[in-house]
């Protein structure tokens, strides 16, 4: 059997037939975390699409089974919500700015009662074309967050399907997130309830300097400085790559482990899918916070592995990358192998370690 | 294959490559899907190996033309070939008896296997497509009883 791409899945319902109660394990709920945005949805529910910018960008996560429940969480930097390309000043100087590392002139906050109406006129379009009539309320905008950083306008819409959102702008972030339960007209009560708990937890960026990424049961922390540069969603196999100019963090983890080593060792299998090789680098074994047991290896880069890391590097590809730090460990409860691998610069230190650490398996 | 599958196919190719046409294959129900039992092909044979996998016996295609056989006969076609399934695969098949329904396999590979419900579902469902493609297994719809 091989790795296929994932598809939407659903639910395992205990057997009506029987009549007796069926007492399944309590599922865990589902943590998603994606470019700073992070959310708590159902047990069971996944990501289906996404997107791989962090400026602006989405995420959408569908409900099990046969249901039509889905959210979509929209996000976009504030600046270009209000951005109007009309000169060469217009196009350049945001450029040169980051350049420099200036700072933006101050804006003025998003027109959000704008952005909403645009996002309504969306829907308003598609229950037009299911010729269904339409109709939306909106209440008043309030402060939110722990240190009321947000401006939020909460909406609901109802028509070919029914909605419940919020629109917000965090000054923190600087970013106007537009997030939505959306489902069938008859699904009131679960659209409602699901919303509840979506923005309960719902989280535009992280308190620390580290971002949650998960997706698939993976939970993995990164920080905030890397950008996603590629992943890889594959039913026994997930890949994210980040990378910080030439610097770069490959996090991977493999399914049906037992399978997997009754043909290799794990050294065998962390040298076979890693970046570089691994010939000349020291080991070590590296008791990580999750209580597993990594093999790790380490050591200087080798001149064609630096020209490898250098031909995929954003930017400038400073700082350089020139220290490998790879490790690798099961985690059988899982049936999982899990690696992460840290190609960094002489600066930065103890990356590898931080990554590892923030791995969340055995839940 | 048959004529009238050779120009299904032919038309849902040309929708593919040509969208404006607007044929598109039928979207199966899941939910109908999920509800099929899956059943081994009687022509078939099958045995474990040394590992424990299953290794299957399937007999060369004896519905073929005097031309094919001729040939097959000149170059000493083998009768019949071996295809040797995995672990995950292995289990699969056994549940493949008709009395489990793909929803079950699925759920049972899930479990036995540490796997998450998505990549359960996507694994088991790709691989008995694969299967049926070959016409390893079929599938059954279990009806009820009238009267």
């Amino acid at each position: 059997m091989t790795d296929q791409p994932l598809l939407p899945q659903s639910l395992p319902r205990p057997h009506k037939k029987q009549g007796l109660p069926v007492e399944l394990p309590a599922l865990p709920m589902t943590v998603i975390g994606w470019q700073g945005i992070r959310c708590v949805l159902p047990p069971e529910w996944n990501l289906t699409s996404f997107s791989m910018e962090r400026e602006n960008g989405y995420i959408r996560a569908d409900a099990p089974g046969d249901t039509a429940l889905t959210v979509q969480i929209r996000w976009q930097d504030a600046s270009d919500t209000e951005r109007k390309i009309g000169t060469l000043y217009d196009v350049f100087a945001p450029k040169v700015r980051k350049l420099f590392n200036r700072p933006a002139p101050e804006q003025k906050p998003p027109d959000l009662r704008r952005l909403l109406d645009k996002v309504l006129k969306d829907a308003a379009k598609s229950a037009k074309k299911a010729g269904a009539g339409f109709e939306s309320s909106t209440r008043p905008e309030k402060l939110e967050g722990d240190d009321l950083e947000r401006t939020a306008i909460p909406f609901s819409w109802l028509g070919g399907g029914r909605g419940q959102g919020k629109i917000w702008h965090c000054t923190k972030c600087n970013r106007v997130v537009v997030a939505q339960v959306i489902g069938i007209a008859r699904d009131g009560g679960q659209v409602q309830s699901v919303a509840a708990g979506l923005f309960a937890t719902l989280r535009d960026h992280s308190a620390d300097t580290l971002d949650l990424w998960a997706l698939y049961d993976l939970q993995v922390k990164v920080p905030v400085t890397f950008r996603l540069h590629q992943q890889q969603v594959m039913s026994g196999h997930l890949r994210l790559v980040f990378l910080r100019g030439g610097e770069m963090i490959v996090i991977d983890r493999w399914g049906l482990a037992s399978m997997t080593l009754k043909k290799f060792k794990l050294e065998e299998w962390l040298a076979a899918n890693v970046t570089v090789k691994l010939k000349s680098m020291e080991q070590a074994k590296v008791i990580l916070q999750s209580g597993h047991e990594a093999k790790v290896f380490s050591g200087r880069l080798s001149l064609t592995d630096r020209l490898k890391v250098f031909r995929s590097a954003r930017g400038l590809a400073r700082p350089l990358a020139v220290r490998f730090e790879g490790g690798v460990w099961l985690c059988e409860n899982e049936n999982r192998i899990y690696t992460v691998q840290a190609l960094t610069s002489r600066k930065t230190t103890d990356l590898w370690k931080l990554v590892a650490d923030t791995v969340m398996c055995c839940q | 294959m048959p004529a009238n599958e050779f120009g299904r196919k032919l038309k849902y190719a040309a929708g593919k490559y040509l969208p404006f046409l607007k044929i598109a294959p039928p979207v199966a129900d899941r939910k109908l899907v999920m509800n099929l039992r899956p059943l081994h092909n009687s022509q078939l044979t099958w045995e474990k190996g040394a590992n424990g996998d299953v290794v299957l016996v399937v007999p060369a295609n004896k519905n073929v033309g005097p031309v094919t056989r001729a040939i097959a006969k000149w170059a000493q076609a083998p009768s019949e070939r071996k295809v040797e399934l995995d672990e995950v695969g292995t289990f699969v098949w056994e549940l493949c008896d008709g009395t489990n329904t793909v929803e079950s396999i699925v759920q049972q590979t899930g479990r036995h296997y540490h796997m998450n419900r998505r990549e359960a579902e996507v694994s088991v469902t790709l691989f008995l497509e694969m299967l049926h493609d070959r016409h390893f297994i079929a599938f059954f719809k279990k009806t009820r009883k009238v009267g």
